[in-house]
């Protein structure tokens, strides 16, 4: 019983390290708090349905294009809401609000288009395995593998290659960057393309699990949100460790009291880690002023 | 008629939601998530205070004022010690932590099925409230009384050191001044006065239910207080008659009620990105969001 737990939190931390992944490659590089992102992870399952369900393509391609839809809209977020305001020198409040401003288009948009029920992409019952008493589903194992695969790539290249160091010297200092030659506007988008990728197969993995509805974005940006304080801000390894750590927290709580519980016992740990350890369990003590 | 004084009613009810939340946003510039929260605290303590204790309106509302408050302060003292972004996520997760009390605690707030009857509030003796108009006496009695409040507090001492906090921390506390002590201030005001409208909502439209009460509650409040524009007492005002006007508009366009929902949202949202992009103090504020 005890590790059906933790598989169970494993499972779905890695999904929400996923997401938290291509969440702080924006946060972290532009400092812009891409309230946003929530769209981009329902956009693609709905995509997958419109794709896959409504018109019967074949479910391969229908994730694939929709990845790719999804990423394209990340990058036209940024050229279209995000870059003006910089341009401009608006604070990040602003930037945050037109983000959340976004968020309330797409979503409704989304709920007039599809309606507010919850869809399933997944019709069949998925089979199960057995493993020393512990029992995961096909599509948990599916999670899993695509979650630690893309984990394990995205910092193979984070540690390994130009796009990597480049993510890290624009955080540091965007203004050298330029300086030094570098096209900064082209792998800002670039990061808001890959960010998309990471939102649409966190989505597409999620909703063929549980289905999807409009107000799904929202609330698992929270989590992402959670994730990457409990991890600590501005440190990519920190996604890996906030996420499992929320993922578990989700687990033990179903299995203690009720899952209904399992958004309040989620925020209430945040609070918590909020006041003791804002800077997060990885992260440096930051000095105010 | 009366549905122009229904109209009216809630007017009033988001004029003391905006104007008290204009407190936080744009004297102090903290952009806190959570006025929904107290709004529902104030909903559901009206329900208890009208239902099963009967009680007159003045002690109703200066109860539950207290009571809110109270809240707000359990609230601000964890979340006040965060700063900038953290602070957003504090107040966005006590959001998330007072919803969910509200919607699963069913023992005490019968959940998702919301609390309905509650009783018209009385004045004194048998004198009930209980008509449109007598709902918008009380409901503009109450706006007001909260109109003047704010107004005269902004133009206060207090109002000063607000705006000055808000504009450079860092002075203010080289002068002297307990910068957190006033926040708190700022922050219990606002959620006793957030309270009031609860009382106004629970009573006027007798059935609450958690889903009044949740983040895109918060949300669509900031959207009122960022399109009518902050810092002064006009802009708050402005913003909550705007934000409750539009979807009567798009009535006179003869758009149906089952997209009518989600298109006013649409409307919002623009308007929001809109006003950030060219008009961040907002069409009658004078702060723009740092």
């Amino acid at each position: 019983m005890f590790l059906q737990i933790i598989v169970n939190g494993v499972i779905a931390g890695l999904l929400i390290s996923l997401l938290a992944l291509g969440f702080s490659l924006i946060y972290t590089t532009t400092r812009i708090f891409h309230v946003s992102y929530s769209v981009l992870f329902i956009f693609s399952s709905y995509m997958v349905f419109l794709f896959y369900h409504l018109h019967g393509i074949n479910i391969y391609i229908s994730c694939l294009i929709s990845i790719l839809l999804t990423a394209l809209l990340s990058v036209l977020i940024d050229i279209v809401i995000y870059r003006p305001l910089i341009n401009k020198k608006s604070s990040f409040n602003i930037i945050m609000i037109s983000s959340i401003g976004f968020m309330i288009i797409a979503i409704n948009l989304i709920s007039l288009l599809f309606g507010n029920e919850t869809k399933n992409i997944n019709i069949e019952p998925s089979e199960s395995l057995i493993f020393f008493d512990v029992r995961v589903t096909i599509v948990q194992l599916i999670q899993a593998i695509v979650s630690i695969l893309c984990i394990f790539s995205f910092f193979l290249v984070g540690k390994f290659t130009r796009i990597g160091i480049n993510a890290r010297a624009l955080r540091d200092d965007e203004l050298l960057l330029l300086i030094l030659g570098t096209h900064t506007l082209k792998i800002r988008s670039l990061y808001f393309f890959l960010s998309g990728i990471f939102a649409a197969l966190g989505g597409i993995l999620i909703s063929y699990d549980v289905g999807i509805d409009p107000y799904m974005g929202m609330s698992m940006l929270i989590n992402v949100f959670i994730a990457l304080v409990i991890g600590g801000l501005g440190k990519f390894e920190a996604s890996i460790l906030g996420g499992l750590f929320v993922g578990l927290v989700q687990s033990i709580t179903v299995y203690l009291l009720s899952s209904k519980w399992q958004d309040a016992a989620t925020l209430l740990i945040f609070v918590i880690f909020l006041l003791i350890k804002p800077e997060g369990l990885l992260g440096n003590k930051i000095r105010e002023f | 008629m009366d549905y122009i004084l229904h109209l009216l009613i809630i007017i009033n009810i988001y004029i003391i939601l905006s104007v008290s939340s204009n407190l936080l946003i744009g004297m102090v510039n903290l952009l806190s998530l959570g006025q929904a929260a107290f709004y529902g605290i104030g909903a559901y303590l009206t329900a208890l205070f009208l239902i099963k204790y009967d009680l007159p309106i003045i002690p109703c509302v200066l109860l539950i004022m207290l009571l809110t408050g109270i809240s707000g302060l359990i609230i601000a003292i964890p979340t006040l010690r965060l700063k900038g972004d953290y602070f957003v996520l504090g107040t966005l997760a006590f959001q998330n932590i007072v919803f969910s009390v509200l919607y699963n605690w069913s023992e005490l707030t019968r959940g998702p099925s919301g609390i309905w009857g509650i009783p018209s509030p009385r004045i004194f003796g048998d004198l009930a409230i209980s008509t449109s108009f007598g709902f918008f006496l009380l409901s503009f009695t109450l706006s007001l009384a909260s109109v003047l409040f704010f107004y005269f507090t902004i133009k206060s001492p207090f109002g000063r050191i607000l705006k000055a906090i808000r504009e450079d921390e860092v002075v203010v506390i080289s002068m002297g001044r307990n910068v957190v002590k006033f926040k708190i201030f700022a922050f219990v005001i606002s959620s006793s006065f957030i309270g009031i409208s609860g009382f106004l909502y629970a009573s006027y439209i007798s059935y609450i239910d958690p889903t009044s009460f949740n983040i895109q509650e918060s949300i669509f409040i900031l959207t009122a207080v960022i399109i009518g524009g902050s810092g002064n007492i006009r802009g708050p005002l402005l913003g909550a008659i705007f934000v409750v006007l539009i979807p009567e508009l798009l009535r006179f366009f003869g758009i149906s009620e089952s997209i009518m929902a989600n298109l006013r949202q649409v409307i919002y949202g623009l308007l929001i990105i809109l006003i950030m992009r060219f008009r961040p103090q907002g069409i009658a504020g004078i702060y723009s969001l740092k």
